[in-house]
């Protein structure tokens, strides 16, 4: 009975043989597939480095944040630092000297109407870049 | 006749051909895989501003959009600000200070974002972080 299957080496009929060719899998349409999802993941993936930085509001009664902090005034001419219209380099300059004086110096930042948010990032870039630490900004 | 062994080879020849355009096609979509991020697209268009901050960013579960014209949506969802302060004050009930990060256009007025800031305070959320990217050039 055993012998009646036939063992698993013997050579194909070559009729046999030429069908297996044929039915061969065919790469065409894995490739389209691949094709399309590398089309979608080139669109929808973004490759944006994000940073952070962190924003401390302090409202205009809030006495503690307020007391003994730093003013500075920003407008669309200008930054000022104890009513004094400065450069950016020059407030930072003026700001590290009060933190050698006082490292835990709070500063206030207060933007008015008018003054866009990159302006806004670039003056709070330049007072981190100061060293200042409790930085917070202000209603106008 | 050619031999049938001859046939096979020359069809084996044409898939060679596509072989290694397959090869480099598979490779970039592994790495837009891998190195892309996928986010959902914002409802409007903003363009963040540039920093120089080195701050990683943190994933906490809401983000605040605010457009160049003062418009904000919540989470891909566009709110007037006092709808927006509502969605989120019940989330905040639980006490600790909650984060939030806010993704804000680069020429909006920057009352703009301090109101908001302000607004964020009274409803609990104490700690908001302003999403940037570097300088460009600055890579």
């Amino acid at each position: 009975m055993i012998r009646a299957l036939p063992p698993f080496a013997a050579p194909l009929p070559p009729a046999a043989g030429k069908a297996r060719r044929r039915a061969r899998i065919s790469i065409t349409p894995l490739v389209d597939v691949v094709f399309i999802l590398l089309i979608f993941f080139m669109l929808a993936s973004s490759f944006l480095d994000w940073r952070m930085i962190e924003l401390r509001a302090v409202a205009r009664g809030q006495a503690p944040g307020v007391e003994g902090a730093l003013l500075v005034d920003l407008r669309a001419d200008g930054a000022r630092l104890a009513g004094a219209l400065l450069a950016d380099a020059e407030l930072e300059r003026q700001v590290r000297e009060r933190l050698a004086r006082k490292p835990e110096q709070a500063v206030l930042l207060r933007p008015a109407r008018g003054v866009d948010m990159q302006r806004t990032v670039a003056v709070l870039d330049r007072l981190a870049i100061a060293g200042v630490r409790e930085l917070g900004l202000l209603p106008p | 006749m050619r031999p049938p062994f001859q046939r096979r080879r020359s069809r084996l020849d044409t898939d060679d051909g596509v072989l290694p355009l397959i090869n480099v096609v598979f490779l970039l979509l592994i790495f837009f895989m891998l190195a892309g991020r996928l986010s959902s697209a914002d409802p409007f268009e903003i363009a963040p501003p540039d920093s120089v901050s080195e701050g990683e960013p943190s994933e906490t579960p809401s983000l605040i959009l605010v457009a160049a014209d003062g418009r904000m949506a919540l989470d891909g969802e566009e709110l007037p600000l006092e709808r927006l302060v509502e969605r989120l004050a019940p989330a905040t009930e639980g006490g600790e200070a909650r984060e939030l990060r806010v993704k804000a256009d680069g020429r909006v007025e920057a009352s703009v974002v301090v109101d908001l800031l302000g607004r964020l305070d009274q409803a609990g959320i104490g700690k908001v972080m302003l999403l940037t990217l570097p300088p460009a050039g600055a890579g």
